[in-house]
């Protein structure tokens, strides 16, 4: 058995003739802190309820803690912490009652953590959940997730609806909560700056695939965007493998490539540029050529 | 589970209040029947039951339905399953609450029926064990019609519950008016109970939430 609190293997998801979810294949050793990006509607959040068996997967399965996410038990469901998108809380409940219920149905309660948060954010105790703010109500369901000293933390855009003091305040926590040995997160968001001040291992979601599945710093290294400027017109034949994206301006090509390496670089050559300078690229940089709507299919075949 | 049937109870509060009221109006008037009236007088008695029974049903269903209902339009399972709970022990926790609910009404009012039988009844062996074979049958009655109302109330509809519940009062009462307390008529329900349940067990557990 390995090490992997999440695995994913071959996970397809149909819904209403149409494919979200492409045979995803992923796993999340112990530990790790694993940032999921991609744009609205890309399949995060169905991959994540799947994970947690509030969804069924069309084929493929998965597995949360060494548990078929279809078959977990009471017991596995309590070492997860889950801060749902859009924070599905029950909204006529009072904080005070929704706390309680949550400690009371919980395998362990940090009362003091717990406390620690509920000041930090100072939320009012007595309220309804449908009278605190969409910000509030994010802090409220963060809280709870964290104050189970969950072994896996699943946290689905989590930081929607927070302002910039409270999103600090967020990620803060979220760092404190890791420097605590053994905590698996599965961070799923679109706001990068957010993923990239965390996360340790980096996942892509485009167009129901997994597109990016590495460490971050291997991404960055491994993705290049190259300014090419050809003496004459740009070949149109420039086939190399792992394009992400390419754009052809007269003389100029700009590439954005996987994997880049020297027999790549050799590739390149033989069409004798008249220049090539890498553009450099942050993880938003990244994320947007990865994501794009029609990438330049591989031609590796 | 304790604190699943907990906040069950407290979130449909209200049918507890419901039952214990109507509990209580059923024993008034059973007290008052047996004080002014002669002892087995069936007039009084089967003008009594049918209202109840109609109240009964109603209220039976409209808790199931409501259970599942709220259940569905706040994502209260959503939220449920991520604590240290399974959907099982959701549902098993509802239906416990629910059959809680109908005790409520009934147990009191058969507690008051044994003894005022014993008090005003005359000593015919026939008699003996009437009053539990009502209770079984209208326990029964109320429990079918609380498991049509989780069945067809895992839904966003509106109009399948209403309808489930209407076709069920006339199929029912009649059926108790012919068949009276006997073995058929608790086969028959007994048989719906077990039906209705296997397939909301199935719905609850296969839905995605």
């Amino acid at each position: 058995m390995d090490d992997s609190v999440i695995k994913v293997e071959n996970l397809v998801k149909y819904f209403d003739g149409r494919c979200v979810l492409d045979g995803i294949n992923l796993n999340v050793p112990r530990g790790c802190i694993y940032g999921l990006l991609g744009r609205n509607g890309s399949g995060k959040t169905t991959t994540v309820r799947i994970l947690l068996g509030l969804d069924s997967p069309t084929r493929g399965q998965t597995f949360l803690l060494d548990t078929k996410s279809t078959n977990l038990s009471a017991k596995v469901h309590g070492r997860i912490g889950y801060t749902a998108e859009g924070h599905n809380l029950i909204q006529n409940y009072k904080v005070s009652r929704l706390i309680k219920l949550c400690k009371d149905l919980s395998l362990q309660w940090n009362d003091e953590f717990f406390s620690h948060l509920i000041e930090t954010f100072r939320l009012p105790a007595d309220r309804r959940v449908r009278e605190l703010s969409i910000g509030m109500r994010a802090q409220l369901n963060l809280s709870l997730a964290m104050a189970i000293d969950p072994e896996l933390l699943i946290l689905d855009d989590p930081t929607l609806g927070l302002d910039t003091v409270a999103r600090r305040q967020f990620l803060e926590l979220a760092i404190e909560l890791i420097q605590q040995q053994g905590k698996t997160i599965l961070f799923c968001s679109h706001i990068l700056s957010d993923v990239e001040r965390i996360a340790d291992r980096i996942g892509i979601l485009a167009a129901g695939k997994l597109v990016v599945d590495c460490p971050l710093e291997e991404l960055k290294k491994r993705v290049k965007k190259l300014r090419v400027i050809f003496p004459e017109s740009a070949p149109a034949n420039l086939y190399l493998t792992e394009i992400i994206n390419q754009q052809i301006q007269g003389r100029e090509m700009v590439i954005t490539v996987a994997n880049w390496n020297q027999q790549k670089q050799t590739v390149l050559e033989t069409f004798k540029p008249s220049s090539c300078t890498e553009i450099p690229m942050s993880l938003e940089d990244i994320f947007i050529e990865c994501t794009k709507p029609n990438p330049v299919p591989d031609t590796d075949g | 589970m304790f604190t699943l049937i907990k906040r069950e109870i407290q979130d449909h509060l209200v049918y507890f209040l419901g039952a214990a009221i109507l509990s209580a109006i059923l024993i008034t008037l059973l007290v008052s029947a047996m004080y002014h009236t002669e002892a087995g007088d069936s007039p009084v008695f089967i003008g009594l039951s049918i209202p109840v029974i109609v109240v009964l049903i109603i209220g039976c269903t409209a808790m199931g339905v409501s259970q599942m209902y709220t259940d569905r339009s706040r994502k209260i399972s959503t939220f449920l399953s991520s604590l240290l709970v399974t959907r099982g022990r959701i549902l098993i926790a509802r239906i416990i609450t629910g059959t809680l609910a109908i005790l409520t009404v009934l147990l009191p009012l058969t507690i008051t029926g044994m003894v005022l039988w014993r008090l005003f009844a005359p000593p015919i062996p026939i008699y003996s064990g009437l009053i539990f074979d009502i209770f079984v049958v209208t326990f029964l009655m109320g429990f079918a019609c609380y498991c049509l109302g989780l069945q067809t109330s895992w839904t966003s509809s509106r109009i399948t519950p209403t309808l489930g519940g209407l076709v069920l009062t006339c199929i029912l009462v009649p059926l108790i008016l012919v068949k009276g307390f006997g073995l058929h008529i608790k086969v028959i329900l007994v048989l719906f109970i077990v039906a209705s349940l296997i397939r909301t067990w199935q719905r609850f557990k296969t839905t995605a939430l």
